[in-house]
Order: C-alpha cells, then sequence, then structure tokens
C-alpha cells in the first residue's frame, strides 16, 4: 500500500458527487449542452478532440465547441470585455494563463475538482511542482523548437541555434512566430549566452538591444507565421527552410504525414500549457467538470499517445506509450526526454506574465525599426 | 652582536630540533596513537570547518540575490517593475542610501572595531596569535555586508565570504584539541571553503587559502585545507547548483604575437590597480575630512550610488550581467565600455572608502574584465593585425587586475583553468597575471590587504619573518637579574657589587626606580673611589620599553657593546633587563616555529 487510503476517500467521493451531478444535469435538460472550449487548433486541437472532447460528450451527453486562440491575453481582455462571454474553457500559455490572473481575467478553480492517480496518489503530488494554481491546472509541457526542410540543406544539416542565424551557411528562408516570444532568447543563445543567465541579462536594455541586433541579421529572411499550423505549412511548402513551431505539431508532420522534417532539439524553449476558466463564463460548473475529466491520467496519456507533448502528471507520463494509430514509440518524441534537455531552455513564466507590455513594445519597435 | 655566542646559540637549537624530530619518528606505541589522533582530528575538523563555511557561503550568495530580487536592484526585478513607472526611480534612489544607513549604524555600535572585517583580518589571526575580532563583531560585520551588497552597493562579496570562512575556523582554534597552529589551519580550511564554494574551484581555494591566508605550504596546513576545499565543493555542486561566475566558448589563441599583447594588457591592469589603490585611499581621506560621524558615511556613498544608476544602472550591485556582457562581441561600444570603467572604479573606491562593508576582488573582476573586453576592441586599431577575438582578453584583463588588487597570481590563474577548463585560455591568462603582478608588486606592494595591514602596523612586505618578528614583544624576554646602584652611591661601592655579582654593567635607579644611567666596568676600572657614580655613568645607551618588539631590538643592537639592555616602562622606570643572549634567542625561537610551521608534515 503506497499512500494511506484514508485521504483518498474523500477526492472518490467528490469525483462521484461531480460525476451524478453531471449526469443528473444532462438529465434535467432537453436540448444537448454545449461547452465551449478555445484552444490551439490543428493536429494538436485533433488530439484534444480525440482524447478529452469525445470521450466527455460520450460520458456526459454535453457538445464541445472550439474556438480558435493563437496564444496571449488581449483575445482574453477583449472577449470579456464585450460583455457576452461565451467561452467557458481556455488552453493558455502558463504565463498567460498568470498573468491573467492578476488581472482578474480567470474564474478560480478548487483543486478539489482533480482526481487522484490511479494508484491513488493524491493529485497535489502526483501533478509537476506549481502546475496547480488558484487560477489554473498546467496540464502538459510543450516545446517551441527549431526544425528544418531536409531537402534544402543535402549536405551539413544545421545542427544548432547559431546556425539558425547563419544565412551564410544555411541560406534560405526563416519562418518565425510573429510574437515577442521565443525570439530573444534564441538571439542570445546564437551569442553563446548560457540558458541559465538569458532572463537576467534580457532584463537589460543592453541585452534587448543585443538581441534586436541579432535579429537584424536575419531581417530579410524572416516569414512570420501566427496560427500553430502555419509553421509546418511553410517548411513542407518550401516556403521557408527553417522554421520555428511547437515540437508536437512538428512530430505529427513527420511521423503521420511523412513530411521532411527535422527538429533542432538545441535551444528548444520548453513552456507549459494550463487549462482555465475566463471569468463570467455561464457554465463555470460544468467547465470544472470538463476540466476534472480532462486531467484523469489516462486521459492525459491518451492525449500524449496522440501528439509528443509531455502529460504534466507523473501518472499520466508512466502511461505514456505507442502511437494510437503509427505504433511509434513516443516517449523519445517528448521535450523532456533526456537527450533533448541538455540545452533546452525552460521559459520563465514569472518574467514572461510581467513583461507583456514590454516585450510587445519592443517587438512593434524592432518590426517598425 | 657576538657572532661567537650567536653561532652556539643556532648550533643548540639545531641539536634540539634534530632530536625532536628522532623523538617523533620513534614509532613507539604512545607516538602511533598520537598520530591516529591527530590525523582523525584534522580531518574531521577539516571537514566541519569546510561545510560551514561552504553552507554560509551558500546561504549568503543567495541571501543577497534575494534581496536584490526584492528590493529592486538586479535587472530581472526591475524589468518585472517598469510597468509601474516611478518604481524602479525610487528604490534606485532610496534602497542604497538605506542600506548604507543600516551599514553604518551597524558597523558603529554592533563592530568592535568600528569597520567591515576583511581578509585582512583573516590573515592576522592565521598569522599570529593574538585575538582576533570576537564573533559578535563577525556576525554583525557579515550582516553589515549582506545589507551593503543586497541594497546594491559597488563592493564584493568575496570578501565577506571569507572572513565568514575565517570566523568558522576561529571558532574551532578556540577547542582545546591539542594540535599545533590549530587556529591557523583552521582559518585556512574556512577559508578555502569559501572560496571553493564561491567560485567552484576547489583548487583556487586550496590555493588562496596558502597563498594569501599561511602564505606558507607545508603539509601539515595542506591537507587539511586540501579536505576542506574539497568538501566546499562538493557541497556547492551536490547540494547546491549554482550557475558558474563565466563560462564562455574559446577554441585557442590563434597567433603567437598575442602573447605580447596579453603581457602589455597585464602592465595596463597593473597600473589600473594602482589607480584603484589610490582612488580608494583618496575616498577613505575625503570621507573623514568632510562627513564628521562615521555611521553617515556609507549613506552618503550610496545616495551617490543611486543618483549615477539613474544615468548608469551597471554601477548598481555585483554585476553578473555586465560581466557577461562583457564577452559578448557586440554587447558594448568603446565608449561605453569607458564610461562604465571610469563609474564603477570611482564608486567602488566611493564606497569601500566611505564605509560599505565588502570586498574589492568582485568589482576589480568586473572592471577587469571591461578593462580587458576594452583593450580588445581597442587592439585593431592600435595594431592592425588578426587576433584571437574579444574574449581572451576580456578574460586576461579580469584575472590581471583582480590578481594584482587582491596579491594572488596563482588563485586567479587556477580560477580560469577551473571555470573554463581551457588550457589556451589559462595561459593566455597566466601571461597577463604574470606581468600585472610583475609591475604592480613594485608599485603598489603585495596587495590591498598588505597595505592595510601594514596601515595597521603587520608589515609583511618582507615577508612572514619580519611581519612575525613584529608582532612579538622582547619584554616576554625581561630579566630580573641585573645590578642596580642607587645615584647617590659611590664609585667605590659599584664596583666592589659588580665584582661580587661577577657582572660588568650596573643599572643606576633615582629613590622612584627611574632609571638615570649605566655604569659599564671598564669605564670606573680606574676611577676615584669617593667619586659619585653618576658621574661615571653613560647617558646615552639603548632602552627598550614595553613595546619593544623583537625585530625592533635587533635592530637596535646593532653596534651595542653591552651586557644587556634595560627595559624601562612609559615613565621611565626600571622593569629589568633583556641580555644580548635573549634577543638572539627570541629571534631563533620565532624564527625556528616558523620554519617548523612552514616544513611540518601531516
Amino acid at each position: 500500500m503506497k499512500r494511506p487510503s484514508l485521504r483518498v476517500f474523500p477526492l472518490i467521493v467528490i469525483g462521484l458527487l461531480a460525476f451524478f451531478a453531471v449526469s443528473s444535469a444532462q438529465g434535467e435538460s432537453e436540448a444537448p449542452e454545449v461547452l465551449t472550449v478555445v484552444t490551439w487548433g490543428g493536429s494538436y486541437e485533433d488530439s484534444q478532440r480525440r482524447a478529452y472532447f469525445e470521450p466527455f460528450t460520450n460520458a456526459t451527453g454535453i457538445e464541445i465547441e472550439t474556438v480558435h486562440y493563437d496564444g496571449g491575453v488581449k483575445v482574453l481582455r477583449e472577449h470579456l470585455a464585450s460583455g457576452d462571454v461565451q467561452w467557458d474553457v481556455i488552453d493558455m500559455i502558463q504565463s498567460d494563463a498568470s498573468a491573467a490572473c492578476e488581472e482578474g481575467l480567470l474564474a478560480l478553480i478548487d483543486p478539489a475538482i482533480l482526481a487522484p492517480a490511479p494508484d491513488g496518489t493524491p493529485a497535489q503530488e502526483d501533478f509537476m511542482a506549481e502546475a496547480i494554481h488558484r487560477c489554473f491546472i498546467t496540464q502538459i509541457v510543450f516545446s517551441t523548437v527549431i526544425a528544418f526542410d531536409d531537402r534544402a540543406f543535402p549536405g551539413v544539416k544545421p545542427d544548432s541555434v547559431e546556425d539558425f542565424f547563419d544565412l551564410e551557411a544555411f541560406p534560405g528562408k526563416r519562418a518565425l512566430r510573429k510574437s515577442p516570444v521565443g525570439l530573444f532568447e534564441w538571439a542570445l543563445l546564437s551569442l553563446s549566452v548560457p540558458r541559465e543567465q538569458l532572463y537576467d541579462l534580457l532584463s537589460t536594455r543592453r541585452g534587448l538591444e543585443l538581441a534586436s541586433r541579432r535579429l537584424d541579421d536575419i531581417r530579410d529572411a524572416i516569414i512570420w507565421w501566427t496560427r500553430g499550423d502555419e509553421s509546418v505549412e511553410l517548411l513542407t511548402s518550401g516556403q521557408a527552410v527553417m522554421a520555428t513551431g511547437y515540437n508536437g505539431r512538428f512530430f505529427h508532420a513527420r511521423a503521420m504525414e511523412g513530411a521532411p522534417i527535422s527538429v533542432i532539439w538545441d535551444g528548444q524553449l520548453i513552456g507549459f500549457n494550463s487549462w482555465a476558466i475566463p471569468r463570467g463564463s455561464g457554465q463555470a460548473d460544468l467547465a470544472a467538470d470538463f476540466i476534472a475529466f480532462a486531467t484523469r491520467s489516462e486521459n492525459m496519456a491518451a492525449q500524449a499517445n496522440l501528439i509528443s507533448y509531455g502529460p504534466a502528471r507523473k501518472s499520466a507520463q508512466q502511461r505514456v506509450g505507442l502511437h494510437t494509430d503509427a505504433g511509434v514509440p513516443m516517449r523519445p518524441y517528448m521535450p523532456t526526454a533526456p537527450s533533448h534537455m541538455a540545452n533546452a531552455v525552460i521559459r520563465d513564466h514569472q518574467w514572461y506574465s510581467q513583461t507583456v507590455e514590454l516585450r510587445e513594445q519592443w517587438f512593434r519597435e524592432w518590426l517598425a525599426h | 652582536m657576538d657572532t661567537g655566542v650567536f653561532a652556539y646559540l643556532v648550533h643548540k637549537v639545531n641539536i634540539e630540533r634534530m632530536a625532536n624530530r628522532d623523538f617523533t619518528c620513534s614509532m613507539d606505541r604512545g607516538g602511533v596513537e598520537r598520530i591516529v589522533y591527530q590525523i582523525s582530528v584534522v580531518t574531521v575538523v577539516a571537514i566541519l570547518v569546510g561545510a560551514a563555511a561552504s553552507l554560509a557561503a551558500i546561504g549568503f550568495v543567495d541571501a543577497v540575490h534575494y534581496l536584490n530580487d526584492r528590493l529592486l536592484i538586479s535587472p530581472y526585478a526591475r524589468i518585472q517593475a517598469d510597468h509601474r513607472s516611478g518604481l524602479v526611480t525610487a528604490a534606485t534612489l532610496i534602497v542604497p542610501a538605506t542600506g548604507g544607513l543600516i551599514v553604518g549604524l551597524v558597523v558603529h555600535f554592533l563592530v568592535r572595531e568600528k569597520r567591515g572585517l576583511a581578509p585582512p583580518d583573516a590573515i592576522l589571526a592565521a598569522q599570529t596569535s593574538g585575538p582576533a575580532p570576537g564573533i559578535r563583531s563577525g556576525l554583525a560585520s557579515t550582516f553589515a555586508a549582506l545589507v551593503s551588497l543586497g541594497s546594491g552597493a559597488s563592493v564584493g562579496q568575496y570578501g565577506p565570504l571569507v572572513y565568514l570562512g575565517a570566523m568558522f575556523g576561529n571558532l574551532v582554534g578556540h577547542l582545546r584539541l591539542n594540535l599545533r597552529h590549530q587556529r591557523s589551519i583552521a582559518i585556512a580550511c574556512g577559508v578555502a571553503a569559501a572560496i571553493s564554494t564561491a567560485f567552484n574551484a576547489p583548487i583556487a581555494g586550496l590555493v588562496f587559502a596558502h597563498e594569501v591566508i599561511l602564505r606558507h605550504y607545508s603539509l601539515r596546513a595542506f591537507a587539511p585545507v586540501t579536505v576542506a576545499a574539497a568538501t566546499g565543493y562538493i557541497i556547492a555542486n551536490v547540494i547546491f547548483d549554482r550557475p558558474a561566475l563565466f563560462l564562455v566558448n574559446f577554441d585557442r589563441v590563434e597567433h603567437s604575437y598575442e602573447f605580447v599583447f596579453f603581457a602589455l594588457e597585464g602592465v595596463m591592469c597593473a597600473g589600473l590597480a594602482w589607480v584603484f589603490m589610490v582612488l580608494l585611499r583618496l575616498s577613505a581621506n575625503v570621507a573623514r575630512r568632510y562627513i564628521a560621524p562615521p555611521w553617515a558615511r556609507p549613506a552618503v556613498a550610496g545616495l551617490i550610488v543611486g543618483l549615477v544608476a539613474l544615468w548608469i544602472p551597471e554601477v548598481l550591485g555585483i554585476g553578473q550581467e555586465t560581466l557577461r556582457f562583457a564577452t559578448i562581441e557586440g554587447a558594448f561600444g568603446i565608449g561605453e565600455l569607458a564610461l562604465i570603467i571610469v563609474a564603477k572604479l570611482v564608486l567602488t573606491a566611493l564606497c569601500v572608502g566611505f564605509g560599505f562593508v565588502g570586498g574589492v576582488f568582485s568589482p576589480a573582476l568586473l572592471i577587469g574584465i571591461l578593462f580587458g573586453a576594452f583593450y580588445g576592441l581597442v587592439l585593431p586599431y592600435v595594431a592592425p593585425v588578426p587576433h584571437s577575438g574579444l574574449v581572451v582578453y576580456a578574460i586576461c584583463g579580469m584575472m590581471a587586475l583582480a590578481s594584482s588588487v587582491i596579491g594572488a597570481p596563482l588563485t586567479t590563474i587556477l580560477i580560469v583553468f577551473e571555470l573554463t577548463r581551457s588550457y589556451d585560455l589559462t595561459i593566455a591568462a597566466m601571461v597577463a597575471v604574470v606581468f600585472a603582478n610583475l609591475i604592480s608588486y613594485r608599485v603598489i606592494g603585495r596587495s590591498l590587504f598588505d597595505l592595510q595591514l601594514r596601515a595597521r602596523g603587520f608589515d609583511l612586505s618582507l615577508g612572514r619573518d619580519k611581519a612575525i618578528l613584529e608582532t612579538h614583544r622582547i619584554r616576554d624576554y625581561l630579566s630580573r637579574e641585573f645590578t642596580s646602584a642607587s645615584d647617590r652611591e659611590t664609585v667605590g661601592d659599584v664596583r666592589q657589587r659588580l665584582v661580587e655579582d661577577h657582572r660588568s654593567e650596573a643599572m643606576i635607579l633615582n629613590q622612584d626606580g627611574e632609571l638615570l644611567g649605566v655604569v659599564r666596568l671598564q669605564g670606573i676600572v680606574n676611577s676615584h673611589a669617593d667619586a659619585p657614580v653618576l658621574q661615571a655613568a653613560i647617558q646615552s645607551f639603548t632602552t627598550f620599553d614595553e613595546d619593544t618588539s623583537v625585530w625592533q631590538s635587533m635592530e637596535m643592537l646593532r653596534g651595542f657593546l653591552g651586557e644587556a639592555v634595560p627595559l624601562v616602562d612609559r615613565s621611565g622606570r626600571l622593569q629589568g633587563v633583556v641580555p644580548e643572549e635573549a634577543v638572539i634567542r627570541a629571534y631563533l625561537e620565532i624564527v625556528h616555529d616558523l620554519r617548523e610551521e612552514e616544513n611540518e608534515a601531516a
């Protein structure tokens, strides 16, 4: 017996109560209810649909509708300001969720809704450190990586962030997300700044100026993307030879669609996605039920077996195996695989959430420059 | 001095020494037990002192970082508070000044020495057996250093860490463990562990303790100090994970002629070190002259630092970020570098001179690396030949300046080696360091520490012998056996007494016991017996007083012809005499102890 079952008992009761509450809610209403989830589209959303949305609808009869989202706090702020709040659940980058929470844009989440691990380990111990927050529940570890089109470099392949900035050795267009995220980290990494000091240096005017000057070196070669699947398209269509993007999308393109894309793990930027409930959602209880459902170990593992994002709870990580359709082992593609961690940068969420305006202003100025 | 006597005494001491050695070599049961006891106790002491110093060093550095973040000193914290307008500006002006006020009050009212304790105090405690600053002073000084560094004063963290390590060593030094040179070895252990932890460089820590604190390399000290340094390293690496002071990428020195540039850079860094010392002295004088209450001085310095930081934020605190930028090509323009070098140099001198508590090593590293970067940027204009990039010149400058200031060439060379593991970089730094030290040793002296110690009367410039001989008082060798005479006696009385006493000298005293003169037998052999003895007395003769050191007594004995030197107190009363033999004996015993300490086996 690993844990005393007494501590688990109340959680089971709450889980059952929640389940009955959901069932009865379904029984009472005539028309099928709809829950609106705001998420990121493409193969990521597909994996969520198969691992979370469809099973949730099967279990409760509640339909899930999705609204497309490309990150940031601004759109959420504007949606809430419109007065007609349609969004029930939102899948946010942790630093955005943290900033939104401070702005009062998110409803509080009772951590008691989280189910314990199948072996009875309480959720508090099963989730990663700091995953459970009053405003959000962190669910996956994702990574923003640099990938390249294998066809573009028949000889020597690029293998570092420095190569991304080296237009002489590796000529061609670079696809970058049009957002002040990741750009400055890579700019400084390419100048051999150790990852431990990235955010210290980026906190100085000199650091940001240095990053600007480094980005100037590739300014004319940049193609901007905004939607997560665009960066994959830019590579597969041959418009760009190197692109930054989400590791799961690149995995999907390569493993599922056979696209000639390779990932450079050097300087991968590790981040976290979290479930949150916009303040003012008319179905906050239902939204909490959905989050409780989507954060169960077996459901999180099911998603990780569809796309290479690491689940944020240990019992789910232990259940990651072969890809549900393709049968490839998923663990080597996870951002947290030991071989990928040598020069990984863990995104500093506090820094990100406190520097939203500054980063946006810096980015605007650099673009206009 | 009688060379015959001297030769005899040397011979005698040597024989005793050999006899002692024979004794320790004979491995009877008691001897083995004693050796086992010694080795185990010394090892335990080394591990305990090393662990305590290392944990304290980590705690100190973490606390400084915490304060820097909380008080909006670190750029990381400042940028996150940027959207609240005015907050950062207010903090920049208020924090260093308030910190200065706290430091001033703590130092003035809680530290008995009324100044921050620093490596010179550690050196003194390890070198001499005199009383060291107490634990209360040590803790208060460490707290003041924490506030100084936490509130962004331009001072270093390694000085307080070294003292902290020495404080633990000193505590252990008081235990009755029956080990020879217990205190100095324990202090060296603490210092080695502190440096080993702070730089993550155990070999540098080990060498620093010998090069700066102990000033010798005996195996007896070497073994425990190594254990302590390793303990510090293990704790720093295994238990806590701290990023290195600097991480650089460097392949190799491309052209052999660059070594000339490194040497030249070293010479220039020695000049910069000299400027730094002059500024330090100037700033201390200015503080004394214009700000009467000593406790108010750091606050003034803090306010000036804050004002300058509004314009040049790089001057605040230790400047980890600036240190890193110095090794990145394109981070600074030449003019910017010159400005920051001057500002940092002046403000560090200001902060230290005005009484902020902290070291000079970190600022010297920072100013040095900036100067190195400056040199590397200017060089292509002066000597238009290809060179190996900025990094190597930056590191050379860093180490050349720092080694001149703290007088530790080996340590700084080893820090480069341990932090970069680059042989080429180490050799380049070595050349710069050696040339810097060659010059600075002549112009300034061995180090800032030695200058400070000399100002306090402990002069290491001619090596340990003179400094230690200066700390011993000759009155410890006082003899009460002498012939005295009253000033009313006649030559005949005194002559008779000298013959009876088998002496050739008599001390003439008045009723109060004050020394009036010395009479020598050869001067009164033919004098009239009824003449007053005072007439025959020698008026100018050598005397010692209560404060005369062994070193001074030897200097004063030049050309001395008598038997013994009278020693008088402040009011002129005779306390006793010091026979010539006793001076030689004092010298031989002290020097013998030093040689023994330096040559002891484990």
